[in-house]
Protein backbone atom coordinates (compact mmCIF):
# COMPACT_ATOMS: atom_id res chain seq x y z
CA UNK A 1 0.00 0.00 0.00
CA UNK A 2 3.35 2.33 0.83
CA UNK A 3 3.74 3.28 -2.86
CA UNK A 4 -0.04 4.67 -2.98
CA UNK A 5 0.39 6.87 -0.15
CA UNK A 6 2.65 8.81 -1.53
CA UNK A 7 -0.29 9.61 -3.95
CA UNK A 8 -2.63 10.87 -1.69
CA UNK A 9 -3.68 14.55 -1.77
CA UNK A 10 -3.56 17.52 0.76
CA UNK A 11 -4.54 20.11 1.05
CA UNK A 12 -1.90 22.73 2.09
CA UNK A 13 -0.78 25.91 1.09
CA UNK A 14 1.95 26.36 -1.06
CA UNK A 15 3.31 27.85 -4.60
CA UNK A 16 3.27 24.36 -6.01
CA UNK A 17 -0.10 23.75 -4.51
CA UNK A 18 -1.53 27.13 -5.98
CA UNK A 19 -0.38 26.35 -9.58
CA UNK A 20 -3.29 25.49 -11.99
CA UNK A 21 -3.59 21.27 -12.31
CA UNK A 22 -3.07 22.21 -16.30
CA UNK A 23 -0.01 23.73 -15.62
CA UNK A 24 1.36 20.59 -13.24
CA UNK A 25 -0.24 18.10 -15.90
CA UNK A 26 2.36 20.12 -18.33
CA UNK A 27 5.11 19.83 -16.33
CA UNK A 28 4.61 15.81 -15.27
CA UNK A 29 4.43 15.40 -19.28
CA UNK A 30 7.42 17.70 -20.15
CA UNK A 31 9.07 15.69 -17.69
CA UNK A 32 7.87 12.18 -18.97
CA UNK A 33 9.61 13.53 -22.28
CA UNK A 34 12.92 14.62 -21.25
CA UNK A 35 13.28 11.27 -19.29
CA UNK A 36 13.03 9.39 -22.27
CA UNK A 37 14.84 11.90 -25.04
CA UNK A 38 17.46 11.27 -22.77
CA UNK A 39 19.36 7.76 -21.48
CA UNK A 40 22.60 9.10 -20.41
CA UNK A 41 23.45 8.68 -16.71
CA UNK A 42 24.37 12.70 -16.33
CA UNK A 43 21.22 13.95 -18.09
CA UNK A 44 18.81 11.97 -15.74
CA UNK A 45 20.84 12.58 -12.82
CA UNK A 46 20.23 16.28 -13.18
CA UNK A 47 16.50 15.60 -14.32
CA UNK A 48 16.27 13.82 -11.48
CA UNK A 49 17.90 16.18 -8.73
CA UNK A 50 16.64 19.24 -10.75
CA UNK A 51 13.13 18.13 -9.17
CA UNK A 52 14.18 17.47 -5.88
CA UNK A 53 13.60 21.61 -4.82
CA UNK A 54 10.04 21.24 -6.02
CA UNK A 55 9.51 18.51 -3.17
CA UNK A 56 10.67 20.78 -0.48
CA UNK A 57 8.64 23.95 -1.83
CA UNK A 58 5.52 22.00 -2.03
CA UNK A 59 6.18 20.46 1.53
CA UNK A 60 5.89 17.12 0.82
CA UNK A 61 9.32 15.22 1.50
CA UNK A 62 7.32 12.70 3.92
CA UNK A 63 5.08 11.24 1.83
CA UNK A 64 7.49 11.43 -1.36
CA UNK A 65 9.92 9.86 0.63
CA UNK A 66 7.06 6.77 1.55
CA UNK A 67 6.05 6.55 -2.23
CA UNK A 68 9.75 6.33 -3.10
CA UNK A 69 10.16 3.73 0.28
CA UNK A 70 7.36 1.43 -1.44
CA UNK A 71 8.50 1.81 -4.91
CA UNK A 72 12.40 0.11 -3.78
CA UNK A 73 11.33 -3.25 -4.79
CA UNK A 74 10.67 -2.26 -8.06
CA UNK A 75 13.43 -0.19 -8.36
CA UNK A 76 15.73 -3.18 -7.58
CA UNK A 77 13.76 -5.34 -10.34
CA UNK A 78 14.69 -3.01 -12.89
CA UNK A 79 18.41 -2.39 -11.97
CA UNK A 80 19.26 -5.76 -11.93
CA UNK A 81 17.55 -7.06 -14.52
CA UNK A 82 19.12 -4.40 -16.75
CA UNK A 83 22.31 -5.29 -14.99
CA UNK A 84 21.87 -8.85 -16.15
CA UNK A 85 20.73 -8.47 -19.53
CA UNK A 86 23.73 -6.77 -20.33
CA UNK A 87 25.90 -9.15 -18.50
CA UNK A 88 24.47 -11.92 -20.22
CA UNK A 89 24.80 -10.12 -23.60
CA UNK A 90 27.79 -8.91 -23.27
CA UNK A 91 28.94 -12.72 -23.27
CA UNK A 92 28.86 -12.59 -19.00
CA UNK A 93 31.66 -10.11 -18.85
CA UNK A 94 31.01 -6.97 -16.48
CA UNK A 95 31.82 -3.43 -17.39
CA UNK A 96 31.15 -0.12 -15.28
CA UNK A 97 29.79 1.10 -18.27
CA UNK A 98 27.16 -1.35 -17.68
CA UNK A 99 26.51 -0.38 -14.03
CA UNK A 100 26.13 3.35 -15.09
CA UNK A 101 23.47 2.45 -17.91
CA UNK A 102 21.37 0.51 -15.19
CA UNK A 103 21.51 2.84 -12.90
CA UNK A 104 20.78 5.48 -15.95
CA UNK A 105 17.99 3.44 -17.00
CA UNK A 106 16.92 2.68 -13.00
CA UNK A 107 16.86 6.42 -12.68
CA UNK A 108 14.19 7.05 -15.97
CA UNK A 109 11.67 5.45 -13.65
CA UNK A 110 12.69 7.08 -10.79
CA UNK A 111 12.29 10.59 -12.31
CA UNK A 112 8.58 9.06 -13.54
CA UNK A 113 7.52 8.21 -10.21
CA UNK A 114 8.98 11.88 -8.69
CA UNK A 115 7.17 13.92 -11.35
CA UNK A 116 3.68 11.86 -10.90
CA UNK A 117 3.91 12.09 -7.04
CA UNK A 118 4.32 15.61 -7.23
CA UNK A 119 1.96 15.99 -9.61
CA UNK A 120 -0.71 14.27 -7.23
CA UNK A 121 0.60 15.12 -4.17
CA UNK A 122 -0.27 18.55 -5.13
CA UNK A 123 -3.60 18.98 -7.53
CA UNK A 124 -6.82 18.49 -5.63
CA UNK A 125 -8.63 16.25 -7.33
CA UNK A 126 -11.20 18.46 -7.22
CA UNK A 127 -9.73 20.83 -9.12
CA UNK A 128 -8.21 18.02 -11.68
CA UNK A 129 -11.96 17.24 -12.51
CA UNK A 130 -12.67 20.58 -13.23
CA UNK A 131 -9.58 20.50 -15.69
CA UNK A 132 -10.75 18.03 -17.35
CA UNK A 133 -14.76 19.19 -17.48
CA UNK A 134 -13.13 22.16 -19.17
CA UNK A 135 -11.08 20.40 -21.39
CA UNK A 136 -14.55 19.14 -22.37
CA UNK A 137 -14.85 15.64 -20.79
CA UNK A 138 -18.31 14.22 -19.36
CA UNK A 139 -18.93 15.09 -16.16
CA UNK A 140 -19.65 11.57 -15.02
CA UNK A 141 -16.34 10.36 -16.28
CA UNK A 142 -14.62 12.90 -14.06
CA UNK A 143 -16.79 12.53 -11.22
CA UNK A 144 -16.00 8.46 -11.49
CA UNK A 145 -12.53 9.40 -11.42
CA UNK A 146 -12.08 11.23 -8.31
CA UNK A 147 -14.37 9.60 -6.65
CA UNK A 148 -12.28 6.22 -6.98
CA UNK A 149 -9.01 8.38 -6.26
CA UNK A 150 -10.77 10.18 -2.97
CA UNK A 151 -12.59 5.85 -1.87
CA UNK A 152 -8.57 4.89 -2.29
CA UNK A 153 -7.62 5.54 1.15
CA UNK A 154 -11.22 4.87 2.79
CA UNK A 155 -11.42 1.39 1.12
CA UNK A 156 -7.06 0.71 2.49
CA UNK A 157 -8.75 1.16 5.82
CA UNK A 158 -12.18 -1.47 5.72
CA UNK A 159 -9.75 -3.65 4.33
CA UNK A 160 -7.33 -3.07 7.55
CA UNK A 161 -10.33 -3.45 9.90
CA UNK A 162 -11.45 -6.95 7.82
CA UNK A 163 -7.90 -7.76 8.50
CA UNK A 164 -8.08 -7.24 11.81
CA UNK A 165 -11.66 -8.95 12.48
CA UNK A 166 -10.37 -11.71 10.67
CA UNK A 167 -7.04 -12.24 12.38
CA UNK A 168 -9.17 -12.17 15.80
CA UNK A 169 -11.49 -14.97 14.73
CA UNK A 170 -8.10 -16.82 14.48
CA UNK A 171 -7.13 -16.03 11.06
CA UNK A 172 -3.39 -16.99 9.88
CA UNK A 173 -2.20 -14.72 6.91
CA UNK A 174 0.98 -15.50 6.57
CA UNK A 175 0.89 -19.67 6.85
CA UNK A 176 1.33 -22.27 4.60
CA UNK A 177 2.28 -22.61 0.92
CA UNK A 178 1.52 -20.15 -2.51
CA UNK A 179 -1.52 -21.71 -2.80
CA UNK A 180 -3.02 -21.70 0.46
CA UNK A 181 -1.37 -18.06 1.25
CA UNK A 182 -4.02 -16.65 -1.66
CA UNK A 183 -6.51 -19.28 -0.19
CA UNK A 184 -6.27 -17.40 3.20
CA UNK A 185 -7.35 -14.24 1.32
CA UNK A 186 -10.45 -15.21 0.08
CA UNK A 187 -12.03 -14.20 3.87
CA UNK A 188 -10.47 -10.45 3.38
CA UNK A 189 -11.68 -10.10 -0.37
CA UNK A 190 -15.18 -11.45 0.31
CA UNK A 191 -16.14 -8.72 2.91
CA UNK A 192 -14.33 -6.60 1.13
CA UNK A 193 -15.88 -7.09 -2.00
CA UNK A 194 -19.57 -6.64 -0.26
CA UNK A 195 -18.54 -3.24 1.88
CA UNK A 196 -17.14 -1.69 -0.92
CA UNK A 197 -20.25 -2.71 -2.93
CA UNK A 198 -22.29 -1.27 -0.30
CA UNK A 199 -20.64 1.71 0.06
CA UNK A 200 -20.92 2.67 -3.39
CA UNK A 201 -24.75 2.12 -3.21
CA UNK A 202 -24.84 5.04 -0.54
CA UNK A 203 -22.55 6.87 -2.57
CA UNK A 204 -25.14 6.71 -5.40
CA UNK A 205 -28.05 7.05 -3.24
CA UNK A 206 -26.75 10.20 -2.03
CA UNK A 207 -26.32 11.53 -5.12
CA UNK A 208 -29.59 10.87 -6.48
CA UNK A 209 -31.15 12.60 -3.35
CA UNK A 210 -28.86 16.08 -4.58
CA UNK A 211 -30.38 15.58 -8.00
CA UNK A 212 -27.56 13.84 -9.94
CA UNK A 213 -28.26 14.04 -13.39
CA UNK A 214 -30.92 16.89 -13.44
CA UNK A 215 -29.64 18.78 -16.34
CA UNK A 216 -26.88 17.90 -19.28
CA UNK A 217 -25.84 21.92 -18.88
CA UNK A 218 -23.98 21.10 -15.18
CA UNK A 219 -22.41 24.95 -13.38
CA UNK A 220 -19.89 24.84 -11.40
CA UNK A 221 -18.94 26.36 -8.60
CA UNK A 222 -15.68 27.62 -9.22
CA UNK A 223 -13.65 27.80 -12.53
CA UNK A 224 -10.13 27.33 -13.38
CA UNK A 225 -8.19 30.41 -14.60
CA UNK A 226 -4.45 30.83 -15.37
CA UNK A 227 -2.95 33.22 -13.05
CA UNK A 228 0.44 35.08 -14.22
CA UNK A 229 2.58 32.53 -12.50
CA UNK A 230 1.32 30.24 -14.59
CA UNK A 231 1.87 31.69 -17.35
CA UNK A 232 5.30 32.18 -16.51
CA UNK A 233 5.37 28.40 -15.45
CA UNK A 234 4.01 26.99 -18.98
CA UNK A 235 6.55 29.70 -20.84
CA UNK A 236 9.48 28.65 -18.77
CA UNK A 237 8.22 25.12 -19.12
CA UNK A 238 8.41 25.72 -22.94
CA UNK A 239 11.78 26.75 -23.17
CA UNK A 240 13.21 24.05 -21.05
CA UNK A 241 11.56 21.35 -23.42
CA UNK A 242 13.14 23.43 -26.37
CA UNK A 243 16.50 23.23 -24.85
CA UNK A 244 16.65 20.18 -23.78
CA UNK A 245 15.49 19.31 -27.13
CA UNK A 246 18.37 21.21 -28.58
CA UNK A 247 21.15 19.77 -26.32
CA UNK A 248 20.13 16.31 -27.45
CA UNK A 249 20.40 16.84 -31.48
CA UNK A 250 23.69 19.10 -30.92
CA UNK A 251 25.68 17.87 -28.13
CA UNK A 252 27.26 14.59 -27.22
CA UNK A 253 26.64 14.00 -23.36
CA UNK A 254 29.95 12.16 -21.98
CA UNK A 255 29.41 9.21 -19.69
CA UNK A 256 30.35 9.29 -16.42
CA UNK A 257 32.56 5.85 -16.76
CA UNK A 258 34.47 7.51 -19.15
CA UNK A 259 34.91 10.57 -17.15
CA UNK A 260 36.35 8.58 -14.32
CA UNK A 261 38.77 6.16 -15.84
CA UNK B 1 -51.84 22.60 3.87
CA UNK B 2 -50.20 18.81 3.74
CA UNK B 3 -46.55 18.74 2.66
CA UNK B 4 -47.06 14.81 2.67
CA UNK B 5 -50.14 13.04 1.94
CA UNK B 6 -49.75 8.82 1.66
CA UNK B 7 -52.46 7.05 1.33
CA UNK B 8 -52.48 2.96 1.95
CA UNK B 9 -49.12 2.95 0.79
CA UNK B 10 -47.56 -0.25 0.89
CA UNK B 11 -44.38 -1.11 -0.62
CA UNK B 12 -42.22 -4.68 -1.53
CA UNK B 13 -38.33 -4.41 -2.13
CA UNK B 14 -37.71 -6.34 -5.39
CA UNK B 15 -36.58 -10.19 -4.30
CA UNK B 16 -38.61 -9.79 -1.53
CA UNK B 17 -41.54 -11.35 -0.05
CA UNK B 18 -42.94 -9.75 2.47
CA UNK B 19 -44.12 -6.03 2.10
CA UNK B 20 -41.53 -3.43 4.27
CA UNK B 21 -44.59 -0.72 4.54
CA UNK B 22 -47.78 -1.90 4.88
CA UNK B 23 -50.91 0.22 4.54
CA UNK B 24 -49.48 3.50 5.74
CA UNK B 25 -51.81 6.49 6.06
CA UNK B 26 -49.88 9.56 6.98
CA UNK B 27 -50.57 13.23 6.87
CA UNK B 28 -47.70 15.69 7.55
CA UNK B 29 -48.55 19.53 7.46
CA UNK B 30 -45.90 22.28 6.43
CA UNK B 31 -43.90 23.41 9.34
CA UNK B 32 -44.36 20.46 11.52
CA UNK B 33 -41.89 18.85 13.20
CA UNK B 34 -41.98 15.06 13.43
CA UNK B 35 -40.16 12.11 15.46
CA UNK B 36 -40.17 8.90 13.60
CA UNK B 37 -39.37 5.80 15.56
CA UNK B 38 -39.81 2.85 16.00
CA UNK B 39 -38.04 -1.12 16.41
CA UNK B 40 -35.21 -1.87 14.01
CA UNK B 41 -36.40 -3.17 10.75
CA UNK B 42 -40.01 -1.85 11.30
CA UNK B 43 -39.42 0.03 8.02
CA UNK B 44 -38.45 3.81 9.30
CA UNK B 45 -35.84 3.87 5.90
CA UNK B 46 -38.00 2.40 3.42
CA UNK B 47 -40.60 5.19 4.51
CA UNK B 48 -37.80 8.23 3.92
CA UNK B 49 -36.77 6.28 0.58
CA UNK B 50 -40.03 7.26 -0.81
CA UNK B 51 -40.26 10.47 0.24
CA UNK B 52 -37.96 11.75 -2.26
CA UNK B 53 -38.54 8.75 -4.89
CA UNK B 54 -35.67 6.93 -4.42
CA UNK B 55 -38.45 4.55 -3.92
CA UNK B 56 -39.62 3.38 -6.54
CA UNK B 57 -37.33 4.59 -9.21
CA UNK B 58 -33.79 3.98 -7.69
CA UNK B 59 -35.13 0.77 -6.11
CA UNK B 60 -37.32 -0.75 -7.70
CA UNK B 61 -40.23 -3.10 -6.63
CA UNK B 62 -43.92 -3.11 -6.26
CA UNK B 63 -45.13 0.42 -4.84
CA UNK B 64 -49.12 0.36 -4.26
CA UNK B 65 -51.31 2.84 -2.63
CA UNK B 66 -50.57 7.11 -3.38
CA UNK B 67 -47.74 9.58 -2.05
CA UNK B 68 -48.11 13.23 -2.72
CA UNK B 69 -44.78 14.87 -1.40
CA UNK B 70 -44.76 18.97 -2.07
CA UNK B 71 -47.90 18.16 -4.55
CA UNK B 72 -45.94 15.59 -6.65
CA UNK B 73 -47.08 12.17 -7.20
CA UNK B 74 -43.92 10.28 -6.04
CA UNK B 75 -44.68 7.98 -8.61
CA UNK B 76 -44.50 10.50 -11.55
CA UNK B 77 -41.78 12.53 -10.67
CA UNK B 78 -37.72 11.56 -10.86
CA UNK B 79 -35.85 11.87 -7.68
CA UNK B 80 -34.12 14.84 -9.24
CA UNK B 81 -37.17 17.16 -9.26
CA UNK B 82 -38.21 15.57 -5.04
CA UNK B 83 -34.83 16.07 -4.38
CA UNK B 84 -35.75 19.98 -4.77
CA UNK B 85 -38.77 19.54 -1.95
CA UNK B 86 -37.27 17.02 0.00
CA UNK B 87 -34.28 16.95 1.48
CA UNK B 88 -32.62 13.42 3.20
CA UNK B 89 -29.84 13.26 4.90
CA UNK B 90 -28.45 9.51 5.98
CA UNK B 91 -27.03 7.85 8.25
CA UNK B 92 -22.92 7.35 7.50
CA UNK B 93 -21.88 10.74 7.04
CA UNK B 94 -19.11 9.24 5.14
CA UNK B 95 -20.98 8.30 1.89
CA UNK B 96 -23.21 11.70 1.20
CA UNK B 97 -19.95 14.08 0.81
CA UNK B 98 -18.10 13.79 -2.61
CA UNK B 99 -15.53 16.63 -2.55
CA UNK B 100 -12.43 17.50 -0.91
CA UNK B 101 -13.85 20.76 0.16
CA UNK B 102 -16.86 21.71 2.27
CA UNK B 103 -17.92 24.01 0.36
CA UNK B 104 -17.85 22.11 -2.97
CA UNK B 105 -19.62 19.30 -1.06
CA UNK B 106 -22.63 21.95 -0.58
CA UNK B 107 -22.76 23.43 -4.09
CA UNK B 108 -22.84 19.50 -5.50
CA UNK B 109 -26.55 19.61 -5.91
CA UNK B 110 -26.94 23.34 -7.32
CA UNK B 111 -24.17 22.89 -9.84
CA UNK B 112 -26.13 19.78 -10.70
CA UNK B 113 -29.33 21.95 -11.31
CA UNK B 114 -27.63 23.90 -13.53
CA UNK B 115 -28.31 27.18 -11.77
CA UNK B 116 -26.40 30.36 -12.45
CA UNK B 117 -23.11 30.59 -10.49
CA UNK B 118 -23.84 33.81 -8.87
CA UNK B 119 -26.66 31.72 -7.53
CA UNK B 120 -25.19 28.89 -5.98
CA UNK B 121 -22.51 30.99 -4.46
CA UNK B 122 -25.44 32.55 -2.17
CA UNK B 123 -26.99 29.16 -1.71
CA UNK B 124 -23.72 28.15 -0.70
CA UNK B 125 -22.81 30.92 2.20
CA UNK B 126 -26.85 30.70 3.11
CA UNK B 127 -26.72 27.40 3.84
CA UNK B 128 -22.92 27.37 5.58
CA UNK B 129 -25.00 30.20 7.86
CA UNK B 130 -27.81 28.62 8.40
CA UNK B 131 -26.07 25.80 10.18
CA UNK B 132 -23.20 27.09 11.37
CA UNK B 133 -20.28 25.26 9.17
CA UNK B 134 -18.95 28.93 8.03
CA UNK B 135 -15.61 28.33 9.58
CA UNK B 136 -15.47 24.81 8.54
CA UNK B 137 -15.86 26.22 4.11
CA UNK B 138 -12.22 24.99 2.88
CA UNK B 139 -11.88 22.23 5.07
CA UNK B 140 -11.67 18.87 3.76
CA UNK B 141 -15.09 16.64 4.62
CA UNK B 142 -13.05 13.46 5.49
CA UNK B 143 -10.65 15.97 8.17
CA UNK B 144 -14.14 16.70 10.19
CA UNK B 145 -15.68 15.21 13.13
CA UNK B 146 -18.81 12.74 12.86
CA UNK B 147 -21.01 15.92 13.89
CA UNK B 148 -19.53 18.35 11.74
CA UNK B 149 -19.58 16.18 8.69
CA UNK B 150 -23.21 15.71 9.32
CA UNK B 151 -23.91 19.30 9.48
CA UNK B 152 -22.50 19.86 6.42
CA UNK B 153 -24.61 16.86 4.78
CA UNK B 154 -27.41 18.97 6.58
CA UNK B 155 -26.27 22.29 4.58
CA UNK B 156 -25.96 20.09 1.35
CA UNK B 157 -29.40 19.33 1.13
CA UNK B 158 -30.36 23.15 2.87
CA UNK B 159 -28.47 24.29 -0.64
CA UNK B 160 -31.59 22.44 -2.71
CA UNK B 161 -34.25 24.73 -0.60
CA UNK B 162 -36.13 22.36 0.27
CA UNK B 163 -39.49 22.40 2.04
CA UNK B 164 -39.16 19.05 4.15
CA UNK B 165 -35.96 17.83 5.03
CA UNK B 166 -36.02 13.50 6.69
CA UNK B 167 -33.23 13.06 8.24
CA UNK B 168 -32.38 8.77 8.79
CA UNK B 169 -30.85 8.12 11.91
CA UNK B 170 -28.32 11.22 11.49
CA UNK B 171 -26.77 11.13 15.28
CA UNK B 172 -26.36 7.43 15.11
CA UNK B 173 -22.75 7.48 14.68
CA UNK B 174 -22.13 10.89 16.99
CA UNK B 175 -22.13 11.46 20.90
CA UNK B 176 -24.83 12.67 23.02
CA UNK B 177 -23.10 16.23 22.74
CA UNK B 178 -22.86 16.20 18.52
CA UNK B 179 -26.28 14.86 18.65
CA UNK B 180 -27.82 17.55 20.53
CA UNK B 181 -25.89 20.31 18.41
CA UNK B 182 -27.34 18.38 15.14
CA UNK B 183 -31.29 18.68 16.90
CA UNK B 184 -30.32 22.47 17.58
CA UNK B 185 -29.39 22.90 14.12
CA UNK B 186 -32.57 21.31 12.75
CA UNK B 187 -34.82 22.96 14.96
CA UNK B 188 -33.49 26.06 14.22
CA UNK B 189 -34.34 25.19 10.35
CA UNK B 190 -37.96 24.12 11.49
CA UNK B 191 -38.50 27.25 13.76
CA UNK B 192 -37.03 30.32 12.10
CA UNK B 193 -37.48 28.72 8.16
CA UNK B 194 -40.54 26.69 8.74
CA UNK B 195 -38.68 23.73 7.38
CA UNK B 196 -41.17 20.77 7.60
CA UNK B 197 -38.58 18.16 9.78
CA UNK B 198 -39.04 14.56 9.47
CA UNK B 199 -36.34 12.99 12.08
CA UNK B 200 -35.85 9.66 12.41
CA UNK B 201 -34.53 9.25 16.20
CA UNK B 202 -34.05 6.56 19.09
CA UNK B 203 -32.57 9.44 21.14
CA UNK B 204 -35.89 10.26 22.13
CA UNK B 205 -34.61 12.00 25.91
CA UNK B 206 -32.96 14.56 23.56
CA UNK B 207 -34.81 14.71 20.46
CA UNK B 208 -38.52 15.23 22.14
CA UNK B 209 -38.33 18.85 23.45
CA UNK B 210 -38.32 20.35 19.65
CA UNK B 211 -40.95 17.86 18.25
CA UNK B 212 -45.06 18.27 17.46
CA UNK B 213 -45.90 14.77 16.72
CA UNK B 214 -44.05 11.07 17.75
CA UNK B 215 -44.89 8.91 14.90
CA UNK B 216 -44.35 5.08 15.98
CA UNK B 217 -43.94 2.46 13.57
CA UNK B 218 -43.89 -1.37 14.07
CA UNK B 219 -44.12 -3.99 11.54
CA UNK B 220 -43.73 -1.94 8.62
CA UNK B 221 -47.25 -0.13 9.75
CA UNK B 222 -48.13 3.04 11.83
CA UNK B 223 -48.62 2.27 15.26
CA UNK B 224 -48.93 5.33 17.53
CA UNK B 225 -49.25 8.74 16.48
CA UNK B 226 -49.50 11.65 18.55
CA UNK B 227 -48.19 14.47 20.47
CA UNK B 228 -45.15 13.35 22.21
CA UNK B 229 -47.13 13.16 25.23
CA UNK B 230 -49.58 11.38 24.36
CA UNK B 231 -47.33 8.64 22.47
CA UNK B 232 -45.32 8.79 25.89
CA UNK B 233 -48.10 8.13 27.83
CA UNK B 234 -49.86 5.77 26.06
CA UNK B 235 -48.03 2.80 27.61
CA UNK B 236 -47.63 1.34 24.25
CA UNK B 237 -44.33 2.15 23.53
CA UNK B 238 -42.27 -0.04 25.85
CA UNK B 239 -44.14 -2.93 24.45
CA UNK B 240 -43.30 -2.09 20.77
CA UNK B 241 -39.33 -1.83 21.94
CA UNK B 242 -38.91 2.18 21.59
CA UNK B 243 -37.03 3.62 24.60
CA UNK B 244 -38.85 5.14 27.19
CA UNK B 245 -38.31 9.08 27.86
CA UNK B 246 -37.16 9.26 31.46
CA UNK B 247 -38.70 11.64 32.97
CA UNK B 248 -42.00 10.93 31.27
CA UNK B 249 -41.21 7.45 33.35
CA UNK B 250 -40.82 9.96 36.35
CA UNK B 251 -43.80 11.35 35.96
CA UNK B 252 -45.58 8.14 35.66
CA UNK B 253 -43.65 6.86 39.06
CA UNK B 254 -44.39 9.85 41.34
CA UNK B 255 -48.11 9.57 40.35
CA UNK B 256 -48.44 5.81 41.25
CA UNK B 257 -46.62 7.07 44.88
CA UNK B 258 -49.20 9.80 44.55
CA UNK B 259 -47.54 13.24 43.36
CA UNK B 260 -49.24 14.37 40.33
CA UNK B 261 -47.13 16.61 38.95
CA UNK B 262 -49.73 19.64 36.43
CA UNK B 263 -48.45 18.72 33.18
CA UNK B 264 -46.00 15.84 31.42
CA UNK B 265 -42.65 16.86 31.66
CA UNK B 266 -40.77 15.99 28.31
CA UNK B 267 -37.52 17.50 28.77
CA UNK B 268 -35.04 17.49 32.44
CA UNK B 269 -35.66 21.43 32.43
CA UNK B 270 -39.82 21.07 32.49
CA UNK B 271 -39.81 18.30 35.17
CA UNK B 272 -37.14 20.30 37.57
CA UNK B 273 -39.42 23.22 36.52
CA UNK B 274 -43.02 20.88 37.51
CA UNK B 275 -41.70 19.27 40.28
CA UNK B 276 -40.51 23.15 42.22
CA UNK B 277 -44.02 23.85 41.69
CA UNK B 278 -45.09 20.92 44.10
CA UNK B 279 -42.10 21.11 46.03
CA UNK B 280 -42.46 24.25 47.45
CA UNK B 281 -45.66 25.72 48.40
N1 LIG C 1 -32.52 -2.71 -0.02
C1 LIG C 1 -33.36 -3.61 0.55
N2 LIG C 1 -33.72 -4.71 -0.13
C2 LIG C 1 -34.55 -5.62 0.42
N3 LIG C 1 -35.09 -5.50 1.64
C3 LIG C 1 -34.77 -4.43 2.39
C4 LIG C 1 -33.88 -3.42 1.87
N4 LIG C 1 -33.72 -2.48 2.81
C5 LIG C 1 -34.48 -2.86 3.86
N5 LIG C 1 -35.13 -4.03 3.61
C6 LIG C 1 -36.06 -4.74 4.52
O1 LIG C 1 -37.17 -3.89 4.74
C7 LIG C 1 -37.55 -3.92 6.11
C8 LIG C 1 -37.53 -2.52 6.68
O2 LIG C 1 -36.21 -2.06 6.71
P1 LIG C 1 -35.79 -0.58 7.04
O3 LIG C 1 -34.36 -0.43 6.68
O4 LIG C 1 -36.74 0.35 6.41
O5 LIG C 1 -35.96 -0.55 8.62
P2 LIG C 1 -35.56 0.58 9.67
O6 LIG C 1 -36.76 0.88 10.46
O7 LIG C 1 -34.91 1.72 8.98
O8 LIG C 1 -34.51 -0.16 10.60
P3 LIG C 1 -33.21 0.40 11.35
O9 LIG C 1 -33.67 1.00 12.61
O10 LIG C 1 -32.41 -0.84 11.58
O11 LIG C 1 -32.53 1.35 10.42
C9 LIG C 1 -36.61 -4.87 6.80
O12 LIG C 1 -37.25 -6.11 6.93
C10 LIG C 1 -35.43 -4.97 5.87
O13 LIG C 1 -34.86 -6.24 5.93
MG1 LIG D 1 -32.96 2.59 9.03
Amino acid sequence: MSIFEGFVFRRIDTPIHRLDPRVKFLYTLVTLVLAILFNEFLALFVLFVGQLPLIWVARVQRSWARTMKGSLALVLLIFFTNLLTRWAYAGFRLHPVYLEESLAMTLRFLILVESFSIFSLTTSPDDLSLAMEQAGIPYWFCFAFTTSIRLMPAIARDAQTIVNAQRSRGLELERGNFLTRIKNYIPILVPLIVTTIRRSLELAEAMESRAWGATEKRTSLTQLEMGKTDYIATVFLLILLALAIYIRVSTRIPNLTSLIL
Amino acid sequence: MAVIEARGLTYTYPESKKPALVDVDLVVEEGEFVILTGPSGCGKTTLCRCLNGLIPHFYGGELRGELYVAGMNVKEHKTWELAQHVGLVFQNPENQLFSLTVEKDIAFGPENLGLPREEIRNRVDWALDRTGTTPLRYRAPYELSGGQQQRVAIASTLAMKPKVLVLDEPTSFLDPRGAQRIFETVNRLNKELGITIILVEHRLDLASVYADRVIVMNDGRIALDGTPKEVYLSGETEALGVGVVKVVKLYQLLEETGLRLRDVPISPKEASKLLREVLSP
